[in-house]
C-alpha cells in the first residue's frame, strides 16, 4: 500500500491537448438512482461487439478530422467511464485500451482513468488494468454502509465495497472514490466513512448529493411514500458536514462535488470544465470537439446499428455559436473553486455586492467565486446568472439609433480573455 | 342631394356588422370578388383578429333602386366597442338613418341597447334587421319580439337577413332608400362640416373624414377647424370607395375626406367642425368633447435600453391615435417609462399588443388604474394618474375617483351572481328591467377602478359567458380611498402601489402579499414582502430563497441539457424587471387582478 498522496505521478497538471472519453455501457444489476446510459442485458458477445464498435466509431472520427488523424492534439486524457468498465473481461479491457491507443496521440504522461464497480473489481482486474496503462481508478463506492447500499440498490455491500478500496489504493497511485449523499446518512457515519478511505489512501472524493430523477426506482418509492427524502435543511447539513471532514481530513474542494489531496485532481474532469475538447466515444457517450457537441445513441442496438452502418452514431449534434459557448464556459466555472471571471458578467454592483452580503460568493481577484452556501444554490445562481453572461451577440447588436448609443452595455467585451485588470 | 342616403351600422359585437357591410358592397357593385377579400372596413390585423373595428372607414356605393333611380349610399362604420363611445357618437352625427342589427340566435345584447339609444339621442331613422336567419339555432320571431319591445315599431317592419347568404339583403337595400332620409343641409350656405374620424396618411398628412352638413369645400380653399382654432389648406378633397377618390369638391350631404397636411392627427380631432376661413359659418356642431382618457397604466420597457423605441413607437401611434395620451416618468423599480392614458381596456390592449407585435418591444405594463381627483388642504384639486404620486393622507382631505354607469344584459338565471360580483366591488344597483322574459338589464353605478380591474372576466366567468356589458362615464364621487405600498425587502415598489378604498385595504394587503409570493419566483436571497399604508405595514410573508439543489458532475458532458434549460429560463426572463437585486416578472405588477374579494 502506498502512502496516502505520495507519488504524484503522473504530475498533475492543466490539460492542453484533448481528452478522450468511451463509455461502457453494461453493469451487473441496476441501482435504483441511476438514469445513466446502462443497461443490465448484456453478454460476452454485445461486450465484445460494443468494444469493437467503439474503436470502430473512433476510426470513423478520425475519417472525419484531420487534427485527429495527423495527430495533431495530443490526448492528455484518457477515461474510461460506465456503466460499469469493470465488467468487462481482462482480454476485452485490454484490446480496448490497445485499440485507442494505436488510434490516438496519447501522451506519454496521460491521464488513464478506468471506472471500477466494487463488485467486478477483484485482484485480476486490478492487475489487467495497471499493465494495461490506467494510472487512476475512480471506485463507486456510494457508501460503506450496508443499510444505505441497499437503498441505493447497489450489487456490492459494505465489506466487498471495503475490499475493492483497499484493493484499488494497493495497485494504483490514484484513486478516487464516489460517494451519494443519501437520504438517512448522518455527518458523523459520512466522516468516519471518509476517514477510512483517507487511511486506505484514496487520494480523491466525490460527493455527490443524491438527484432523484424521474423514473427510477427511488423516485417512484419516493412518489409512493415508501422512503421519504430528506428535507432541504437536511440535505444542506450532511454537505456542509462532508465538506468539513473532508478539510479536516486534508482533502480540498476544488469543484461543487468534488475534493482531492493537494496535486490529486482529477484532469479529465476539470479539462470538461474548463470547456477544453473531448472525445465521447461507445453507446450514450457524449463529446466536445471544435464547435461541435455531440450524444450518441444511448441505446446500445441503435449504437450499433449505426456503426453497422459505417454512419456516426449520433442521436443528436448541435454547432455552438459564440452565445452558446460564454454560457456554458460561465456555469461550467461557476462550478469550480476557481470562479467566473468578472469580465464574462454583465451584473449591476448592487448584485454582486447583494450575493457578498448573502455569503452566497465572495469576489477575489476579479472573479466571482461561489462559497459553500452558494455551492448550495448552485441552480438558483446559475439560472440567474445565466441572463448576465456577455455574449457576442448583444454586442454586435447594430445601432439604428443613429445617436451614437455605445452598442454594448459593458465595453469589458473587448477583454473576451479576461485578463485580469486589478 | 335627395338621392344621398346616409348612414351606418350599429351592433353589439360578433353580430355581423361587418359581414353585412360586404354584402352591401358586393351587391351594389362597389366591390367584386377578391377584392373584397373579407372584411373590407376592418382594415388593422389586430382588428381583425379580435373581430373588432376601430377606425371605421366610410364607403360610398351607387344602388340602382327598383324606383329606376340611383341612389348614392354612404356607409359610416362605427367603431365597436365600448371604449370608443364618444366616436361612435360622432359616426352616429354624420348619418341619418342607422341599421341595427341583431343577431337571431342571440338576441339583444348590451350594446345594442347603448348603441340604440345613442342613435336615438341622434335623431336617427332606425332599421331594425334581425341577422343570421340561416343559423339553425336562430329563432328570429322571439328577437323580432324583443326589438318591438325595445323601439317600439311594428314587427312588420323588422327586416330578416343572412349576411352569410345574401338573403333578405335586398330588401334591406331597398329599405335603406325608402326610409332613410336624405339629407338636409343648403348648399348655398356657409361650409360646415363634421369631422367623425381622421388618420396619419404619411404621404398626405392628418385626413379628415367629414361629412358636410351645409355649403361646399373645395380643394385649395383654406379652411378653419373652428374647436381647435387651426387654418389648413385643403391639399386634397374627394369621397371613398376602397380607397381615397380625389374630386374637387365635396358639397352638403356628402361624405368624403379632407386631406390638410396637418402633421398629426391631433390638430384634427374628431368631433371638430371644418368650415372655410373666408366665408366662415357661425357655429359649430354640438357635441363635441377632446376624447378623454379614463384608463391609465405605466409601460416600461424590460430593457433599459429599449426607452427611445419606446418613445418612438407611441409617437408613431399617436399620429393615428388621438385619444392615446402618454407622459415621461420615471420609477424607482422600472426606470424610465411611460405613464399611458387610454380610453378604456381594450384600448389600452391594443395598444400594449401593438407595441410588442409591430415595434417588437418587451414592456412592463403597471396594474391599469383611472385619474383621481386629489384635494389638499388648501382645497386645491391635483389629478393623479399614478398611485404612487398619491400624497399622504396627512395632506389630504378628499379622493375622488370616476365613476360609471353600468349596464349589464344576462339571462336571469345569473341575476345573483352579477349582482353580488358587482356589488363585491363597490357598485350600488340603480336598476332591472326585463328584456323579455328571459333576460334582464340591470344597471349599476360603479368606480371604473374596480371595473378596469377585473370585472369584465369576472362577468364573463359567472354567466358563462352569457352576460354582455356596456359602461359610460358619469362623475367623480367622493369615497375614502387610501394608498397601499408594497415593499420589497422593505422599499416600496411605487410600480406596486395601489389605491384601495379604507376597508378593504386589511384584507387587499394581505391577499397581495400571498400572491406575490406566488408570483415571485424563489431566488438566491431571501425576499421579504410587505404591504403598508403610510408606515404602518399591515401584511406581510417571505419568499425564501433557494436551497439545495446541488448539482453532481455534468457526467460525460450533458452540459446541452443544462445549457438548453437556462437558455429557455433566460428567455422566459425578458419579462423579469430587476428591482434591487430582486427579480419581479410581469405578473407580479398584475398581481391585483388575482385577488379573491
Ligand atoms: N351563419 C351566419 N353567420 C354570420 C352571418 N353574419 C355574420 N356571421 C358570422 O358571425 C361572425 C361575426 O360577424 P362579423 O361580421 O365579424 O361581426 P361584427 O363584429 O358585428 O362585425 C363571423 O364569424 C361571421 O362569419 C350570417 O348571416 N349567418
Ligand atoms: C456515471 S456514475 C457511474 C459509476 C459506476 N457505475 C458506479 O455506479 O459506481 C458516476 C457517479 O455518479 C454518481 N451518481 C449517479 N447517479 C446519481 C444520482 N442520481 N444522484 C447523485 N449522484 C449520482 C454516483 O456517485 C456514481 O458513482
Ligand atoms: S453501477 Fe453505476 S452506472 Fe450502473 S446502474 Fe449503478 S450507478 Fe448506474
Amino acid at each position: 500500500m502506498t502512502a496516502p498522496g505520495m507519488q504524484p505521478t503522473p504530475p498533475s497538471r492543466p490539460a492542453r491537448g484533448g481528452g478522450v472519453y468511451v463509455h461502457v455501457p453494461f453493469c451487473a444489476s441496476i441501482c435504483s438512482y441511476c438514469h445513466f446510459a446502462r443497461t443490465d442485458h448484456h453478454d460476452a458477445e454485445l461486450r465484445r461487439r460494443t468494444v469493437e464498435a467503439t474503436l470502430a466509431e473512433l476510426d470513423l472520427r478520425r475519417d472525419q478530422s484531420s487534427v485527429l488523424r495527423a495527430g495533431l492534439r495530443p490526448v492528455d486524457t484518457l477515461y474510461i467511464g460506465g456503466g460499469t468498465p469493470s465488467i468487462l473481461e481482462a482480454e476485452l479491457f485490454r484490446d480496448l485500451l490497445d485499440g485507442l491507443r494505436g488510434r490516438l496521440n496519447l501522451a506519454d504522461d496521460a491521464e488513464v482513468t478506468a471506472e471500477a464497480n466494487p463488485e467486478s473489481f477483484d485482484e485480476d482486474t486490478a492487475i489487467t488494468w495497471s499493465q494495461a496503462g490506467v494510472n487512476r481508478v475512480s471506485l463507486g463506492v456510494q457508501s460503506l454502509r450496508d443499510g444505505t447500499l441497499d437503498l441505493l440498490g447497489r450489487a456490492a455491500d459494505a465489506a466487498t465495497t471495503r475490499a475493492a478500496l483497499e484493493r484499488a489504493c494497493a495497485h494504483f497511485d490514484r484513486v478516487s472514490a464516489d460517494w451519494i449523499l443519501a437520504p438517512g446518512v448522518t455527518p458523523e457515519a459520512l466522516a468516519a466513512e471518509f476517514a477510512e478511505a483517507r487511511a486506505l489512501g484514496v487520494g480523491h472524493i466525490s460527493f455527490y448529493i443524491l438527484e432523484w430523477h424521474p423514473g427510477t426506482a427511488l423516485t417512484r418509492a419516493a412518489a409512493e411514500g415508501r422512503i421519504a427524502p430528506d428535507p432541504d435543511e437536511r440535505v444542506e447539513a450532511v454537505y456542509l458536514a462532508a465538506l468539513s471532514a473532508l478539510n479536516a481530513l486534508g482533502y480540498e474542494q476544488y469543484e461543487v462535488s468534488n475534493a482531492c489531496l493537494p496535486g490529486q485532481e482529477s484532469r479529465h474532469n476539470s479539462a470538461y470544465w474548463r470547456r477544453r475538447p473531448y472525445l465521447g466515444l461507445g453507446p450514450g457517450a457524449h463529446g466536445f470537439w471544435g464547435r461541435r457537441r455531440h450524444a450518441n445513441h444511448a441505446a446500445t442496438d441503435r449504437y450499433l446499428a449505426a456503426i453497422d452502418a459505417g454512419r456516426l452514431p449520433e442521436a443528436s449534434w448541435e454547432l455552438l455559436d459564440g452565445a452558446a459557448g460564454r454560457l456554458e464556459a460561465a456555469i461550467l466555472a461557476l462550478r469550480t473553486c476557481e470562479g467566473v471571471d468578472l469580465d464574462r458578467l454583465a451584473v449591476s454592483e448592487e448584485a454582486l455586492a447583494a450575493g457578498c452580503a448573502e455569503e452566497l460568493w465572495v469576489l477575489d481577484r476579479h472573479r466571482l467565486r461561489l462559497t459553500t452556501r452558494g455551492f448550495l444554490r448552485i441552480d438558483a445562481i446559475e439560472s440567474w446568472l445565466s441572463s448576465h453572461v456577455i455574449v457576442p451577440e448583444r454586442c454586435a447588436r447594430v445601432d439604428t439609433s443613429g445617436e451614437g448609443r455605445l452598442p454594448c452595455r459593458d465595453s469589458k467585451q473587448h477583454h473576451p480573455n479576461g485578463t485580469t485588470r486589478a | 342631394m335627395d338621392q344621398y342616403r346616409n348612414f351606418c351600422i350599429i351592433a353589439h359585437i360578433d353580430h355581423g356588422k361587418s359581414t353585412l357591410a360586404d354584402r352591401l358592397l358586393e351587391l351594389t357593385g362597389t366591390v367584386i370578388g377578391k377584392d373584397r377579400k373579407a372584411q373590407v372596413l376592418d382594415s388593422m390585423d389586430l382588428e381583425q383578429e379580435r373581430g373588432i373595428t376601430i377606425k371605421s372607414h366610410p364607403i360610398r356605393m351607387e344602388y340602382a333602386a327598383q324606383d329606376g333611380r340611383t341612389y348614392t349610399l354612404n356607409l359610416i362604420d362605427t367603431p365597436g366597442h365600448v371604449d370608443f363611445h364618444y366616436e361612435v357618437s360622432r359616426s352616429l352625427a354624420a348619418c341619418e338613418g342607422a341599421i341595427l342589427v341583431v343577431d337571431a340566435a342571440q338576441g339583444i345584447q348590451a350594446q345594442t341597447i347603448n348603441n340604440l339609444y345613442l342613435a336615438v339621442e341622434h335623431n336617427l331613422t332606425i332599421l331594425p334587421v334581425i341577422n343570421k336567419i340561416d343559423l339553425p339555432a336562430a329563432d328570429p320571431d322571439a328577437v323580432t319580439d324583443q326589438i318591438v319591445d325595445l323601439i317600439g315599431c311594428d314587427a312588420s317592419e323588422v327586416i330578416r337577413v343572412s349576411a352569410k347568404t345574401g338573403e333578405g339583403v335586398d330588401a334591406l337595400l331597398e329599405a335603406i332608400v325608402a326610409q332613410v332620409p336624405p339629407p338636409a343641409g343648403d348648399v348655398k350656405a356657409q361650409a360646415q362640416a363634421l369631422i367623425f374620424d381622421s388618420i396619419f396618411d404619411p404621404y398626405v398628412g392628418a385626413v379628415a373624414y367629414v361629412r358636410m352638413m351645409q355649403g361646399t369645400i373645395a380643394k385649395g380653399q383654406r379652411i378653419r377647424l373652428i374647436q381647435q382654432q387651426r387654418d389648413h389648406e385643403v391639399g386634397e378633397i374627394g369621397w371613398f370607395r376602397l380607397s381615397r377618390v380625389p374630386r374637387k369638391e365635396l358639397s352638403a350631404g356628402e361624405v368624403g375626406y379632407i386631406a390638410t397636411g396637418a402633421k398629426d392627427v391631433r390638430h384634427i380631432r374628431v368631433g371638430d367642425t371644418v368650415t372655410l376661413v373666408d366665408d366662415p359659418c357661425l357655429e359649430a356642431m354640438s357635441g363635441y368633447s377632446e376624447a378623454k382618457p379614463m384608463v391609465f397604466s405605466g409601460f416600461y420597457p424590460t430593457d433599459n435600453d429599449d426607452y427611445d423605441n419606446l418613445k418612438d413607437a407611441l409617437q408613431k401611434l399617436q399620429l393615428n391615435d388621438a385619444a392615446l395620451t402618454f407622459e415621461p416618468e420615471k420609477s424607482a423599480a422600472l426606470g424610465f417609462g411611460f405613464r399611458c392614458g387610454f380610453l378604456g381596456l381594450l384600448h389600452l390592449e391594443i395598444i400594449q399588443e401593438r407595441l410588442e407585435r409591430e415595434y417588437d418591444l418587451n414592456l412592463i405594463a403597471t396594474l391599469p388604474n383611472v385619474e383621481y381627483e386629489v384635494v389638499d388642504k388648501d382645497g386645491k384639486i391635483l389629478l393623479v394618474e399614478n398611485p404612487a404620486l398619491m400624497p399622504p393622507s396627512q395632506e389630504i382631505t378628499d379622493v375622488r375617483e370616476p365613476f360609471v354607469r353600468l349596464s349589464v344584459i344576462s339571462p336571469k338565471e345569473f341575476i345573483g351572481a352579477i349582482i353580488q360580483i358587482t356589488l363585491e366591488r363597490r357598485g350600488t344597483q340603480r336598476k332591472m328591467e326585463y328584456i323579455d322574459t328571459e333576460r334582464v338589464n340591470i344597471e349599476f353605478d360603479l368606480p371604473l377602478s374596480e371595473l378596469v380591474v377585473d370585472y369584465y372576466d369576472k362577468l364573463k366567468s359567472v354567466t358563462r359567458g352569457y352576460a354582455s356589458m356596456d359602461y359610460e362615464y358619469t362623475e367623480h364621487r367622493a369615497g375614502n380611498l387610501i394608498k397601499l405600498d408594497i415593499m420589497i425587502n422593505g422599499e416600496p415598489v411605487d410600480a406596486l402601489a395601489f389605491i384601495v378604498h379604507r376597508d378593504k385595504a386589511h384584507h387587499w394587503g394581505m391577499e397581495i402579499c400571498r400572491k406575490l409570493k406566488e408570483l415571485i419566483p424563489r431566488q438566491m436571497f431571501q425576499v421579504a414582502i410587505q404591504a403598508a399604508i403610510g408606515n404602518r405595514v399591515i401584511a406581510r410573508t417571505n419568499v425564501k430563497a433557494f436551497r439545495k439543489n446541488v448539482t453532481a458532475k455534468c457526467y460525460g458532458g450533458d452540459i446541452s441539457r443544462k445549457r438548453k434549460l437556462l437558455e429557455k429560463q433566460k428567455a422566459g426572463k425578458r419579462r423579469m424587471k430587476q428591482v434591487g437585486s430582486v427579480e419581479i416578472p410581469q405578473e407580479a405588477f398584475m398581481a391585483v387582478l388575482k385577488v379573491e374579494r
